[in-house]
């Protein structure tokens, strides 16, 4: 007989301490990230150092950070919609890109609007495109029984061409000299920003946003019937919940929160349509819904770390010349751990005699 | 049929075969039950490692080996992951991803650009004379022969072996597959490995017959399409090769029609092939899904008490 | 909120206090890439510059690779700026409007955008004149085609690659009236397999002799390995298909950098556009392969002369657009705005400029 590590469900998974594991796997990934460095070469300690300054050792950064969270904010919000529902909503960035679309359309056909009309009617537009975009699957994959990781993930390059159509073509603006933009948007059309900071009132819309996620799955009917739908279908159907228009209302608001960063970025930070605003935002909305549970107080920490990490990988860069493709490192690292740890909140170890 | 007609179907076969393989190991994977959509994170891994071999030993060969093999340990991440600590599998896929290509551009930086030794066209003597089939099948390099015979033997595997049975019944229903007193997770484990096996072939195409290059960002998006395909072959072998060179000659075709003097804008035609993936999937998928998907796929078990 | 984030930011300041000051000495210069360096292509060839920067007693340069156009660069333009480094180049044209935002608020750095066309009293904007050099390779691929198809793999329809294309395709007719000029867009910087795909589907169509305005080798390989020509960009690429090389156009940035260098710090820098020729060095044509022969190489030496010496222009009229409509008159020359704003292609390209 011999003793062995053995693994048990706990009957109920951990709470408090469930933070230390988090914090756990992060100090894991982190020091993985630092080996590699060191394996390269470079000061592993102070290059750490460095991107924690880089994000958020300043206020400076912090505003940058904050800045690149937005858009990373709504479009993980719109997926953990769906995902609520256990609709695999890979296609944010598609939305994004339509919404962006959306939005720029009324910026350049109503120019004379003041700003407090002009801007509503730019969200309302980002929010028609962007959650048309994600209806399309969403009828698919009723209608056709067709698969919406698939549809959604073809719809995005279809959308991101469709954008590059756009500038390259009957969009773009005659005094660009060619280069493919539209026209700098009207003053009328930016979303201003606050104060003498950097960060711009799209940040409201993202605690807007926030709070009105939070209530509708708290306290609204629908929102219980999302949540009844995705822990079990079979019951939900038998239970008379309207499955078929759970699933396009969620795509639906999935696609126009999605539609909403993609205005916030042509609008606040980009001022006009360009094929740079698609930067991956909608992929890197998918992981911050997962890591932060769905919720969407988590959802704002968790698009804040990320952020961070990309702004802070920056300055390792500028100071010690590591090649970029480190930050996509450091982000998988973290996610596979943090992934990996969720296993010791639900279950633990104990020693037991093997049989 | 002419000259232009045969060469655009030539393109589409060796533009698949990258895709193909991946399809083919992400087949494998997904019918023991693991969905893995780390599949463009495993093939930049398996197209570097595939070159940095070649470059360094001078044998295209055990490059190819080698690019598998990283593939299979990459994809063990995974299983890891989503076997030994019960992480979601979707969140896994995406983030096995995110650090491939992060890896495989990092550790690749110093080898950018720089050309390597691979596999060039290899006629076959006699069949690449026939009519038709010779200039489209049989002119191609030996990788793309491999992929001829990946594809029966993968579809015998699956349909005919006792161990291709084992496998897929872990994957339909694991609770009856382990009462059966069948190894669930160990299945799981060698289904995963070695679909990253296949997708690591699938990269290593990339670097060492498509060019024989290493570059940032070399699969370029070809391991999504993978994704896509497996389930418009509702998880066939044969369906897989098709599917694969459709996607490879619509490609091919949108370039072609450039080349050939097309003023349509240029946008337009790249969406092709995404546009022609959705409308087959919808066509396709009308009846026959369900029955097809692995009925465990993307459920991890839970280990017992 | 503000004030605790603003203790926190100077406590973290002050950990960083000695490394800065020891800095702020060396006369610092940043550099913004829009791709990873690698080893041929188009952040290569700056970087090369860059190197020969450090080299200079006093300077200190830093470069941050891959940077996305729009606002991630005028985040890390900010930083360079923040950080108190004197030059900062950005090489996109994606960067231009983020550089602007950025220089207005720093009026004591100097700020210059590559290829684009916009100043602010201290912004300046530079780039070279490459279309000399395309010019005189177009003129080695007229010579050697036999088919008189000859194709261009080509990244986005921008106007520096327009512009490229045409002065390409004016330097294939010089020689070779009947030869025409076919495009395939790929929509990629540097996507080798699809590169070396619309290279096979040029050769396809009859191409005998291909170049490209892409990062990768790719286009070279495939023409090697159909037994074609090959003209390769950025940087003499004969070491991937020594068989096909003809010949390349080449950056020099070197010269270029130093010189705004040492115009800063004499303080005689200008805000204005630099915009420099074969003549100064910073386009060239790589030597050219062995399958060229003698009288072609000769033909295009004595074109390069003419052009270092101003005796010959590439865009000077008649020149007509596809459709047969004269787009530079007899007797003119193109401005340098028209040349910046190229969106059409001369008679006898093949191809969309979408």
């Amino acid at each position: 007989m011999a003793i062995s590590l053995r693994i048990r469900k706990r009957q109920t998974p951990l709470k408090l301490q469930s933070g230390l594991v988090l914090a756990g796997a992060l100090v894991l990934s982190l020091a993985l990230s630092a080996l590699l460095l060191k394996l390269q070469g470079k000061p592993a300690g102070q290059a750490m150092l460095v991107i924690f300054q880089g994000a958020f050792g300043s206020l400076w950064a912090l505003e940058d950070s904050l800045i690149k969270a937005v858009p990373i904010f709504l479009c993980s919000l719109g997926v953990a919609v769906a995902f609520r529902l256990q609709i695999w909503n890979i296609g944010a960035e598609g939305q994004y890109a339509l919404g962006a679309v959306g939005a720029s359309w009324v910026a350049l056909s109503f120019p004379s609007l003041p700003w407090y009309l002009l801007q509503p009617l730019m969200l309302a537009a980002a929010s028609v495109t962007g959650g048309l975009w994600g209806l399309i699957p969403a009828v698919l994959k009723l209608r056709m029984r067709t698969n919406e990781i698939i549809v959604t993930l073809m719809l995005n390059y279809i959308a991101i061409l469709f954008l590059d159509y756009l500038v390259y073509g009957p969009w773009k603006d005659p005094r660009s000299f060619g280069f493919p933009m539209t026209r700098q948007f009207d003053t009328a059309a930016v979303v201003s920003k606050i104060g003498e900071s950097n960060l711009n009132w799209g940040i409201l819309v993202c605690v807007a946003a926030g709070v009105i996620f939070w209530i509708f799955f708290r306290f609204t009917r629908y929102g219980y019937e999302i949540k009844a739908g995705g822990e079990n279908i079979r019951a939900a159907r038998y239970a008379r919940i309207p499955y078929d228009y759970l699933v396009m209302l969620v795509m639906v608001l999935s696609g126009a929160l999605a539609g909403w960063a993609g205005f916030l970025e042509v609008s606040a930070t980009v001022n006009r349509l360009e094929p740079s605003i698609m930067v991956g935002y909608g992929y890197t909305a998918i992981v911050v819904a997962w890591l932060a549970r769905l919720n969407p107080l988590f959802i704002g920490v968790a698009s804040l770390l990320l952020a961070g990490l990309r702004v802070g990988v920056e300055q390792l860069q500028l100071d010690f010349q590591v090649p970029a493709a480190f930050g996509q490192i450091m982000e998988g690292l973290i996610l596979l751990t943090v992934l990996a740890g969720g296993f010791f909140v639900n279950y633990r170890f104990y020693l037991g005699k093997k049989d | 049929m002419d000259g232009f007609t045969i060469s655009l179907l030539a393109a589409a076969v060796q533009s698949g075969t990258p895709i193909l393989y991946a399809t083919l190991g992400e087949i494998l994977t997904e019918k023991s039950g693991i969905l893995n959509l780390g599949v463009e994170g495993i093939m930049m891994v398996g197209a570097l490692a595939a070159f940095l071999t070649a470059l360094t030993t001078g044998s295209p060969a055990l490059g190819f080996a080698v690019g598998g093999l990283a593939g299979a340990l990459l994809a063990g991440v995974h299983a890891a992951v989503c076997l030994g600590f019960q992480g979601n599998q979707v969140v896994s896929g995406l983030a096995l991803t995110i650090l491939g290509t992060g890896l495989a551009n990092f550790l690749g930086t110093p080898f950018v650009g720089k050309s390597g030794p691979g596999f060039t066209a290899l006629p076959i003597p006699g069949l690449a004379d026939l009519p038709l089939l010779g200039p489209i099948f049989f002119r191609q390099d030996v990788l793309v022969y491999l992929s001829y015979l990946a594809v029966p033997l993968l579809w015998l595997f699956l349909r005919n072996t006792r161990w291709g049975l084992d496998l897929r019944s872990v994957g339909e229903n694991p609770a009856a597959a382990a009462a059966n007193g069948l190894n669930v997770v160990g299945w799981r484990w060698i289904g995963t490995m070695a679909g990253g096996f296949l997708t690591g072939l699938g990269g290593a195409y990339l670097s060492l017959a498509y060019t024989h290059l290493w570059t940032n960002g070399l699969s370029a998006g070809r391991g999504w399409i993978a994704v896509a395909l497996v389930i418009f072959a509702f998880w066939r072998a044969e369906r897989a090769m098709l599917g694969a060179y459709l996607f490879g000659g619509v490609m091919a075709f949108q370039l072609r029609l450039q080349a050939a003097g097309t003023h349509l804008p240029s946008s337009l035609l790249l969406m092709l092939p995404y546009a022609l993936t959705v409308i087959v999937l919808v066509l396709a998928s009308w009846r026959q899904m369900r029955s097809a998907m692995p009925a465990g796929l993307g459920i991890n078990i839970e280990p017992p008490d | 909120m503000k004030k605790v984030l603003s203790v926190m930011a100077t406590a973290l300041l002050l950990v960083t206090f000695c490394g800065g000051m020891a800095a702020a000495k060396d006369f610092q210069v940043g550099f913004v890439y829009v791709s990873p360096i690698g080893d041929a292509g188009w952040s290569w060839a700056h970087d090369q510059g860059r190197k020969a920067l450090d080299k200079m007693p006093g300077v200190k340069t830093s470069f941050v690779e891959s940077v996305p156009e729009g606002q991630d660069a005028e985040r890390v333009i900010l930083n360079m700026a923040r950080k108190g480094y004197r030059i900062i180049f950005a090489t996109s044209y994606g960067y231009m409007d983020p550089m602007l935002k950025v220089a207005k608020k720093f009026p004591k750095t100097v700020f210059m955008h590559c290829s684009g066309f916009k100043t602010a009293k201290n912004m300046g904007n530079y780039f070279g004149r490459m279309y000399q050099a395309r010019f005189l390779t177009g003129m080695v691929a007229g010579a050697m085609t036999k088919s008189n198809i000859i194709g261009y793999v080509a990244a986005f329809p921008i106007p520096e690659v327009i512009r490229g294309i045409n002065a390409f395709a004016l330097g294939v007719q010089s020689v070779n009236p009947k030869a025409q000029v076919r495009v395939v867009w790929t929509k990629t910087w540097y996507d080798p397999a699809t590169e070396k795909e619309a290279a096979k589907s040029l050769l396809d169509v009859g191409a005998d002799v291909l170049t490209q305005h892409q990062d990768s080798p790719a286009t070279q390989e495939a023409a090697q390995e159909k037994g074609a020509y090959s003209i390769g960009y950025n940087s003499d690429m004969s070491k991937f298909a020594p068989k096909a090389h003809l010949v390349a156009a080449v950056w020099n940035w070197s010269p270029f950098y130093r010189y705004i260098v040492e115009q800063v710090e004499k303080g005689t820098w200008k805000a204005k556009a630099y915009w420099w020729g074969i003549d100064k060095g910073i386009v060239n044509i790589s030597p050219m392969g062995p399958m060229v022969p003698q009288a072609v190489k000769d033909k295009v030496l004595a074109a390069k002369k003419d052009l270092i010496s101003g005796k010959l222009k590439v865009f000077a009229g008649p020149v007509a657009d596809q459709k047969g409509d004269t787009k530079i008159a007899d007797g003119k020359v193109a401005s340098d705005k028209e040349l910046l704003g190229m969106t059409w292609f001369v008679k006898g390209v093949v191809g969309s400029t979408q």
